[in-house]
């Protein structure tokens, strides 16, 4: 038997990965988890609690780069460490369509920044042909994902209150804060149109949990948050998992291969220090996957051999297919019953108090599309950065009438955005560029994108309801929330950053790549634990569903090792 | 890999002198209250004393008349008033000249602008902009805005989250006015932005967040403000 040096050889440090490497090595199981970007240092990287006038650019950034559509992504603050462009890791896109694919190569990934939404998938989620007879049913069922849902929510913190929603299960939840004053405002309008806003699920703790502070409702999630007190991949599990002493977290290592034995099994992976500009390889007895969908499917791609001349596993010819965003719509408006509001401190737990679950779900035979969206809301007195009053001082044109109308206006907006679930189809996948090859010198993804009759159906609804939401509290739409992005009465596809599938799960070979486990079909040492399994993509936010099901392999996993199966 | 990598347990909250921000928050007493009156007091206070310990501002890209220029547009831009002080005060003309300094498309914009307004009251009034009476400064903003008004009509729309313009459906201002608009749109901005951005802008907006507390909680005024200006007022 060859040698190895490691037990198991995780790629990617994000949620998957991070999830996977902590319940490995407290088992005793050593890990080396490969990260392509540095390490994270909350103390230096995060910038919590700073202010606008910390920064002689204000946070408009180095030559007031954000008024060029330059500026970093999702803000000055937020710790994304990353973007929709990497210097010399281009991608493409097949001519005639569009694919936005944002990476943070950073220990934590993108979870150091993303909006935490926790929301466990349902039995329809899972069963959706079954139920409509379009797309795919998992091979596994919500009974199978409870267990797995409760142990992911009951260490990362959720909150969330019991309300019996079929499409919305309850979890483990930690207390939620209270609805802002716009969010009662929302709640009612609901009430009119029959729509439930009930209390946000986010991955925010309320009370003390393993050592980490509840949080203090400064609301800057995003800027990663210095006490722990919301889910990050890199606090909550690769930090503690370091800590067992049974994992090595290899930096700056892009793994361009997955290697295989002569027997057709993984054996370990080659990766480019990116320091040194060298190759590199590191071994062990199993492989898992969790670089984020797309960079999984294109490194099994990209791992060719005489076993496996297509991609590893890859005998199906699926891995790459039936990639899927979420479909995204928003409008902003404003409500004249909160001009003036007396202020107070709209932050919160970083995101909204309030949303609104799938509530249509019985009703798809009225409606001219299937599949669910839930409903996501911003509002408050926001700190002030580059482009809040701009619109309110041009109206106003100059001198002291802007003064007036950003008191009487500031707070009063209101955003509602939707987050529905889009359809696999023929025609959403992704391939190698045969032309194109990354500053590692490994070839880059091209997508190829194509929403169907459906999402753009899902989106108008979107746009009818908002705009239902809006007028019945007695406001005004001013017009889509993110123009940049959903101009075209939809949201790019790819900007939501919930990309899933390439590497699907299912119980026959012939058309899934993966099995109920998350293991290769044709490869029983290599599995993946990032989003690339799913086979659907529920309007849930796919982060908790990742938790949940690297969990669940990494415990199936360590039995299969036990046992010497793998 | 070093050991230094985690959160701020709960046993180290006393550790928060590493935490300057943070400890504005949690107070002695752990994480009850809020940042108080006079710990922005406090803060604010920073802000000026290390203001004026620079002493006077040195322009890093604008000349002299230029940067005068600034501050008289971010004095007529963003006055003062009851609520506070004026966009000049609050800094907007180092802010500018930061940015420019570091970004030649932007500094363009800004020089050419207020060459071409000097150009424009020069022709008018035999004087540059600075040099004018206020009335007579007020009135090139006026036709400014007019013009803007004329030339954005009621369906321009402004891509917000990159600050720029995509499209314009409006008529062409008939003056010479119309090739300030873009000038003065970003001048604005800027001045505008700098004021909201700065200690004082923000004591105005009375945005009291950025702040910890132990429970979060909603005034109740503040819920029955909203309700009785809504066509819930009833419920």
């Amino acid at each position: 038997m060859a040698e190895t040096d490691y037990d198991v050889v995780v790629v990617g440090a994000g949620a998957g990965g991070g999830t996977m490497s902590r319940v490995l090595a407290e088992k005793g199981i050593k890990v080396a988890l490969i990260e392509a970007g540095p390490m994270i240092e909350p103390q230096r990287d995060y910038k919590t609690h700073k202010w606008p006038y910390d920064y002689g650019h204000r946070t408009a950034g180095e030559g007031g780069a954000a008024y060029f559509g330059r500026g970093a992504a999702f803000g000055f603050f937020t710790t994304a460490s990353g973007g929709w462009q990497l210097e010399g890791e281009p991608y493409t896109s097949a001519p005639g369509t569009r694919f936005d694919w944002f990476r943070s190569r950073v220990v934590g990934g993108r979870t150091n920044h993303y909006g935490r939404m926790s929301f466990r998938f349902s039995e329809m989620d899972l069963k959706p042909y079954s139920r409509d007879g379009i797309g795919w049913d998992w091979p596994i069922s919500y009974e199978d994902l409870a267990p797995w849902y409760d142990r992911a929510e009951a260490y990362i913190g959720v909150t969330g209150t019991a309300e019996g929603i079929p499409s919305a299960p309850d979890g483990k939840f930690h207390e939620p804060p209270p609805p802002k004053v716009h969010e009662h405002l929302m709640r009612e309008a609901g009430k009119r149109l029959g729509i439930p806003f009930i209390a946000n699920r986010r991955a925010v703790i309320t009370r003390p949990l393993n050592g980490r502070l509840p949080c203090h409702y400064c609301g800057q999630c995003g800027r990663g948050c210095l006490t722990a007190s919301n889910y990050s991949a890199s606090q909550v599990d690769v930090f503690p998992a370091m800590e067992t002493g049974n994992v090595d977290v290899i930096t700056e290592g892009m793994v361009r291969k997955v290697e295989v034995d002569s027997g057709g099994r993984a054996s370990g992976v080659v990766f480019i220090d990116k320091r040194a500009r060298t190759e590199r390889r590191v071994r062990g007895r199993v492989v898992v996957l969790a670089a984020s969908a797309c960079e999984t499917a294109r490194l099994m791609l990209n791992s060719r051999s005489r076993q496996f001349p297509d991609g590893i596993a890859n005998g199906s010819g699926l891995v790459g297919r039936y990639l899927m965003d979420t479909v995204g719509f928003s409008l902003r408006g404003t409500l004249p019953a909160l001009e003036n509001l007396p202020r107070y401190d709209t932050d919160g737990f970083g995101g909204a108090h309030l949303y609104a679950p799938w509530w249509l779900w019985d009703d798809h035979d009225q409606l001219d599309f299937p599949r669910g969206y839930h409903i996501e809301m911003g509002g408050g007195f926001r700190m002030p950065g580059p482009g809040s009053f701009s619109d309110l001082a041009r109206e106003a044109g100059y001198g002291k009438g802007i003064k007036q109308a950003v008191r009487e206006q500031y707070g009063a907006g209101i955003g509602l955005s939707g987050r529905g679930e889009m359809i696999p189809n023929n025609q959403s996948y992704m391939d190698l560029d045969p032309d194109v090859v990354d500053k590692w010198g490994i070839p880059v993804p091209r997508f190829h994108f194509s929403f169907s009759d459906w999402e753009w159906k899902q989106a108008r609804h979107m746009e009818r309801t908002f705009r239902d939401l809006i007028e019945a509290a007695g406001g005004k739409v001013l017009g889509i929330g993110n123009l940049a992005r959903e101009r075209e009465g939809i949201a790019v596809p790819g900007s939501i950053i919930h990309e899933v599938g390439t590497v699907r799960m299912g119980d026959s070979p012939r058309n899934s790549v993966l099995n109920r486990y998350c293991q290769a079909h044709e490869v029983p040492n290599l599995f993946v634990a990032d989003g690339a399994s799913f086979v659907s993509n529920p309007d849930k936010n796919p982060t908790l569903t990742i938790n949940a099901l690297s969990w669940r392999t990494a415990e199936y996993l360590a039995e299969e090792m036990r046992r010497g199966n793998v | 890999m070093s050991s230094t990598h985690g959160f701020i347990p709960l046993e180290a909250v006393s550790r928060r002198a590493a935490l300057r921000r943070i400890a504005l928050g949690l107070t002695a007493a752990g994480l009850g209250g809020s940042l108080s009156k006079s710990d922005a007091a406090q803060v604010h206070a920073e802000v000026d004393g290390e203001r004026a310990a620079a002493g006077e501002y040195e322009a890093k890209r604008f000349n002299e008349h230029e940067f005068r220029t600034l501050g008289i547009l971010s004095e007529l831009v963003v006055p003062p008033d009851e609520g506070g002080p004026s966009a000049r005060e609050a800094g907007a003309p180092e802010f500018v000249d930061l940015l420019c300094s570091q970004n030649d498309e932007l500094a363009d914009i800004f020089t050419g602008g207020m060459l071409w307004l000097d150009g424009v009251t020069g022709e008018r009034h035999g004087k540059v902009f600075a040099d004018l009476e206020k009335n007579l400064q007020t009135e090139v903003l006026d036709a400014l805005v007019e013009a803007e008004r004329l030339e954005m009509g009621a369906d321009t729309r402004w891509d917000t989250s990159e600050y720029r313009r995509f499209s314009v459906f409006g008529v062409k201002a008939p003056s010479e006015m119309r090739r300030g608009v873009r000038f003065f749109d970003w001048a604005r901005r800027l001045i505008v932005d700098a004021y909201y951005t700065s200690p004082v802008g923000i004591e105005d907006l009375g945005f009291v967040g950025n702040s910890s507390h132990s429970e979060y909680e909603v005034p109740k005024d503040a819920i029955d403000y909203a309700m009785a200006r809504s066509p819930f007022s009833e419920v």
